[in-house]
């Protein structure tokens, strides 16, 4: 009768979610409120989102490496593709995935990103895909490069993608990043470091797929997504 | 392409939150994503309930502009349902009418959305005022804050609403209510600002998510 949808929305564990302030990085205090979160009764509101938003944010938008008239992007193509699950390990389907990402180079396609580093004509940079019925979804793009934090000390960041999902209701939300495996940058990142559980972390650093299990010439790493949510009724497919 | 097996009920451990950063893509927003009363934007809004125009500024420590935040809205509808499963009455629920809604701030903190006055509703925590979600994403929002916008003229509601009662005082209470700013067009205006951090005075109230 739910449809699949989860019921029940737990409270986060705080050791695997980000700790603020972070050194070098100010706007964790001056956006942080100073006092403790108020806990309310969770009611419906909260637990019911938009199911139909694919009208509104619209989807198809799931290769990033080729620009819209047709050239390629500068630099290492990459698939990232994998599973959008709750907390019972369900399929979350029709969930809106949104991305975006620094080119080769490190820069964002952003007027506000004024750092020293070349463009690419080729690469925006930012993409949208719905979830199929297993939970699916996938983007080819670039890999993208590390850039420095202006005034943060020689504070890099590591490569990394921006991921943005909308589940089935306001509580199963989730804006994160996702790293790539084996960059020596990751273990120094202060925002990666700031989930105080090293399992936590590890969560957010994707999976490279062996090269011989590809299926054509790029790269591909599996990334999966646990959105908050679980069921009341144990079984209820 | 293989997909990695996974057995329901096999719990799992909700992922880590980070920051949208500060390069969140303008490519993103589109002309009427502000607009709740729309199911898309080529679609008519709805016919039922009393539009409004829901507008304020996010500002930071200090009382600057929080420039490049992103709020999401969601409400419900007129009367007071949600097209979700698990609102009792979504059969009920205005077909028109989405409810939910994307805004940036510009170089102001200045957010705006167009929506309807949502209908208040029982619940099973106590009876719901009229009211809008709010989250707010940001650079250095390492996870969403989340608040509540209430409306005044619901004296009533508002005040047994079970959720502004877990706000331990009236001060904080108060603001939460959306103050009346006018009209536009004859469509009434309300105004909601939020400050991210401030004085105990000033501060906005967040819950926890």
């Amino acid at each position: 009768m739910l449809n699949g949808l989860p019921d029940r929305f737990l409270p986060y564990d705080e050791a695997g979610q980000p700790q603020v302030p972070i050194a070098g990085y100010p706007n964790t205090v001056r956006r942080h409120p100073s006092r403790p979160l108020f806990r309310r009764p969770v009611t419906r509101t909260e637990l019911t989102g938009p199911l139909d938003l694919a009208g509104k944010l619209l989807p198809g938008d799931s290769n990033l490496a080729v620009s819209r008239d047709g050239h390629a992007a500068l630099g290492q193509l990459v698939h990232i593709s994998g599973r959008v699950l709750d907390e019972d390990g369900r399929p979350v389907r029709n969930a809106i995935v949104e991305i975006w990402q620094a080119n080769a180079a490190g820069r964002y396609f952003n007027p506000l990103d004024q750092r020293d580093a070349p463009l690419d004509p080729n690469f925006v940079g930012n993409g949208r895909a719905l979830t199929g019925e297993e939970g699916e979804y996938a983007f080819f793009t670039i890999r993208p490069g590390a850039y420095p934090v202006p005034n943060s000390g020689r504070w890099w960041r590591p490569p990394h993608v921006h991921f943005s999902i909308l589940g089935p209701g306001s509580l199963s939300r989730l804006v994160t990043q996702m790293y790539f495996p084996g960059d020596p940058l990751n273990a120094h990142d202060r925002l990666l470091n700031s989930l105080p559980d090293p399992a936590a972390r590890e969560r957010l650093v994707a999976r490279e797929v062996p090269t011989e299990e590809v299926e054509g010439e790029w790269l591909a790493y599996r990334h999966r997504f646990v959105l908050r949510g679980r069921h009341a009724t144990p079984g209820e497919a | 392409m293989s997909i990695e097996t996974s057995r329901p009920n096999e719990p799992l451990a909700a992922m880590g939150w980070h920051t949208i950063g500060p390069f969140f893509p303008r490519t993103f927003f589109k002309e009427g994503d502000n607009d709740l009363t729309r199911l898309h934007p080529a679609a008519e809004p709805t016919a039922r309930g009393e539009r409004i125009i829901l507008h304020g500024r996010v500002l930071e420590d200090g009382g600057g502009p929080c420039v490049n935040a992103v709020l999401e809205a969601w409400q419900a509808d007129a009367g007071g349902r949600f097209r979700h499963p698990l609102d009792p009455g979504h059969a009920q629920a205005d077909p028109d009418f989405l409810g939910w809604g994307r805004a940036w701030t510009d170089e102001t903190g200045h957010f705006e959305f167009h929506t309807v006055m949502p209908g208040g509703f029982p619940d099973a925590a106590g009876s719901r005022a009229p009211h809008v979600n709010l989250a707010i994403l940001g650079s250095g929002i390492m996870r969403r804050l989340v608040t509540t916008v209430f409306f005044p003229g619901f004296a009533a509601a508002n005040a047994s609403d079970p959720v502004l009662l877990a706000l331990p005082e009236d001060g904080l209470r108060q603001r939460l209510v959306a103050a009346e700013d006018g009209e536009q067009g004859g469509v009434r205006r309300f105004r909601f600002d939020l400050l991210l951090r401030g004085t105990p005075e000033e501060e906005t109230p967040f819950f926890v998510d």
